[in-house]
């Protein structure tokens, strides 16, 4: 492009119709979203309720309680305990999945449909129900452990500390797999048949084909499935509301949370809302990092 | 046994299907609201010299015990049928969030009830969402709650003790033969119970409420009893959660749930408990007379008996105060005359004796009417009637019920008893405990009055 043309071309920007296509969903968005979050920036610097009309301006004050409160201090290390297990957990689980049913010769659709139909479920329903698997009184798991004379090895699964976030961790895992197994599915799928031959006639077996050949020809996928399964982890609530209320005591509580019930349960919206700040940094700092690091693995087909 | 659990699943199901369908179908009654309610608009047309002009309002109220939401529901549609202009939306859900929260999030989201069942009168009175009781309905009541000078609240019910509920089975089993008098004989049998091998209370800490039941009967004989004003001086931080009646309360609480409470009590319910008690997993439940409806329509044949647990000293107090609870009108809804007309009719309906004994009854309640109420009371409530009528057994209030000077700051009562679970589950230092507590209520404090 000569540097004439595109002198000519920003004087006459109203003629790329490209701007007109892109101008409403923009102003639907900005209006919509971006006006909504930016204009909540405020309200993290003031001490407003939630309820009542006057609003006061407190400046860092909010911010400093954050770095100050051992109560936010568990959360942010609940919820770093959380994405870690989870994004870890996941994609291993997605990726053995994936690579199961595209090997299995007999019922392959009843098989992915089946590892699939946990996403389907929302996770309100989903935490319910696992609520009442893991009982403590009347739940399934006891119920076995007891029937088959395991009887020492039953617990509070969803009310001893040390066994509810890894409840909570476990059945998010059963729930959110299959998604990442669609994906993993796919890049499977699309590694040409002739590399993993040509691997195996230089003498590599089913590990290293899988080590050299399969793993780094994922690369796109993974990046993909590990961003998806972060940025889900980090806003994990349904399950956590729903099966212990951030409980027993405060073992259970994470970012998004605490967010929740400090500004709506507890009356204090500008506290919440430099929470939800604090974690949108947050979120935003991993992501970029994430991208960075997984993209340098890539490669070109 | 089995039976029993499949009930459970099946009720979780409905209760996790009815947050769904609650989502689903907010919509379709703003559409009513806003036009027509089809089922009402033609009956009133055809009325017999019923010239009344159409109303809706809305009503919201704490569903979280069955048997007050099913007797709520039966008198709002008593006054339908006897009212047929007026349409009453049932915005009421049952969640797993707490009432406070529930309304908040209704209020957030512009939904906040016409009528509405007020437990946290300050919080919105304070924010300006209430109106005053309407002066006609004064008269209904013995007595009324008053807050800064204004009464917002018709009282449904008078504030219920709490009490030990008890499988006499168990007890004979165990061979109590005679009720505690002080509270180291409850602990004694506390001992017989867990000797005759079964747990000796349940408690439903999965719901935060139901650890006010306990933490609060420890709070009363140890601090309250001699201090009611406690409160407002840990406002004025004259007093400390520190101090010894406190931590002394607090350490009761701790060994009792280490030793006594069955070992499932963070994942159990408030609505298991009744169940556990039922079929004999354990031996005492510490709730109040709302229960005994449940329990008896679960198992008509259950025995079981109530009395108020005494202190150390053999002495016996109870929560019974009137609190700043009850029916409230919403400030938006006492700006339409309409509404409020419709309203002030529902009020004095439902505290119709024709109405209100048979809620009482469902909900064995205490009456609050002067219009006296006849209902039959089994041999349980009959106790609980009989220590809110004996004037030699001092009355005192749960933490947060307290109000004036003397409230806490609303957000503090959650985190206090998550507190406490905390300290029982880690078990943990009380005195370091109580200092948390202490830093915890001067930032609420300081939060507020920013």
């Amino acid at each position: 492009m000569s540097a004439a043309a595109t002198v000519k071309r920003k004087k006459q920007w109203w003629r790329s119709y490209a701007i007109w296509f892109i101008l409403p969903a923009f102003i639907l968005y900005s209006v919509f979203v971006m006006v909504p979050t930016f204009s909540s920036v405020y309200l993290s610097f003031t001490s407003w309720d939630g309820i009542s009309e006057s609003i006061r301006y407190i400046g860092l004050d909010n911010f400093k309680e954050i770095w100050e409160s051992p109560r936010v201090h568990n959360a942010l290390k609940n919820t770093i305990i959380v994405a870690i297990a989870l994004v870890l957990l996941e994609n291993a689980v997605a990726l053995l999945l994936a690579i199961l049913v595209d090997q299995v010769r007999w019922l392959r659709n009843f098989f992915r449909s089946i590892f699939y139909f946990p996403v389907l479920m929302s996770g309100i329903i989903m935490g319910f129900i696992w609520m009442i698997i893991l009982n403590y009184n009347f739940g399934v798991v006891n119920q076995l452990l007891d029937m088959l004379g395991l009887g020492v090895l039953k617990a509070d699964w969803l009310g001893d500390p040390d066994f509810a976030l890894l409840s909570i961790i476990l059945s998010t895992v059963w729930k959110a797999s299959g998604y990442y197994m669609i994906i993993y599915l796919a890049g499977l799928q699309g590694i040409p048949q002739e590399l993993l031959e040509a691997a195996s006639i230089d003498g590599a077996g089913k590990w290293k084909q899988f080590r050299h050949v399969t793993f780094p020809l994922l690369a796109g996928a993974t990046t993909v499935c590990v961003m998806l399964s972060m940025i889900g982890s980090l806003k994990l609530f349904d399950q956590i509301a729903v099966m212990t209320n951030g409980g027993p005591g405060f073992a259970t509580e994470t970012l998004t949370y605490i967010i929740y019930k400090v500004a709506f349960g507890e009356g204090r919206q500008g506290f919440g809302t430099a929470l939800a700040i604090v974690l949108f940094i947050l979120i935003l700092i991993i992501s970029l990092i994430q991208i960075r690091l997984l993209r340098k693995r890539e490669v070109q087909m | 046994m089995a039976k029993k659990s499949i009930v459970q699943l099946v009720s979780l199901i409905m209760a996790g299907s009815l947050v769904l369908t609650a989502c689903g179908s907010s919509g379709n009654n703003n559409a009513g609201a806003n036009g027509n309610s089809p089922s009402s608009a033609p009956t009133n047309a055809a009325g017999e010299g019923d010239k009344q002009e159409p109303v809706t309002i809305s009503i919201g109220y704490a569903t979280g015990d069955p048997a007050t939401k099913q007797a709520i529901e039966t008198t709002i549609d008593a006054f339908t049928e006897a009212n047929p202009h007026v349409t009453i939306k049932n915005i009421s859900e049952t969640t797993s969030d707490s009432y406070l929260d529930w309304l908040k999030t209704k209020d957030a989201v512009g939904e906040f009830p016409d009528l509405v069942e007020m437990r946290d009168t300050k919080v919105f009175a304070d924010a300006g969402k209430l109106a005053e009781l309407p002066q006609e309905l004064h008269g209904l009541f013995t007595y009324l709650p008053e807050y800064g000078g204004k009464f917002y609240n018709a009282p449904l019910t008078g504030n219920a003790p709490n009490g030990i509920i008890y499988s006499k089975k168990a007890y004979a089993d165990a061979g109590v033969t005679e009720l505690p008098k002080t509270y180291d004989e409850f602990l004694a049998i506390q001992e017989k119970l867990a000797a005759s091998g079964i747990s000796p209370i349940v408690a439903g800490g999965k719901d935060l409420f139901h650890m006010g039941f306990w933490v609060n009967y420890f709070l009363i004989n140890n601090v309250y009893k001699d201090d009611p004003d406690w409160n407002s001086k840990r406002t004025a931080q004259t007093a400390s959660f520190t101090d010894a009646p406190m931590v002394q309360a607090i350490t009761d609480y701790k060994e009792l749930f280490s030793k006594y409470v069955d070992k499932g009590w963070l994942s159990t319910g408030d609505n298991q408990t009744a169940s556990m008690l039922i079929t004999g997993k354990v031996a005492q439940l510490y709730s109040g007379p709302w229960m005994f409806g449940q329990i008896a329509e679960a198992d008509p044949s259950f025995e079981f008996g109530f009395y108020a647990l005494p202190n150390r000293d053999g002495s016996v107090i109870i929560n019974g105060l009137p609190t700043l609870q009850g029916w409230s009108l919403s400030a938006e809804a006492a700006k339409d005359p309409a509404k409020v007309e419709a309203i002030k009719a529902f009020i004095a309906f439902f505290f119709d004796p024709a109405q209100y004994s048979p809620y009482l009854a469902t909900v064995n309640g205490i009456p609050t009417t002067k219009a006296e109420v006849t209902y039959e009371t089994g041999e349980q409530m009959q106790e609980v009637l009989r220590l809110m009528a004996d004037s030699s057994v001092p009355k005192s209030m749960m933490i947060n019920q307290w109000f004036g000077d003397n409230a806490i700051p609303p957000q503090f009562r959650n985190w206090f008893y998550k507190l406490l679970q905390d300290l029982v589950v880690n078990n943990g230092d009380v005195t370091e405990y109580m200092k948390q507590s202490d830093t915890e209520y001067d930032n609420n404090v300081k939060a507020n009055n920013q």
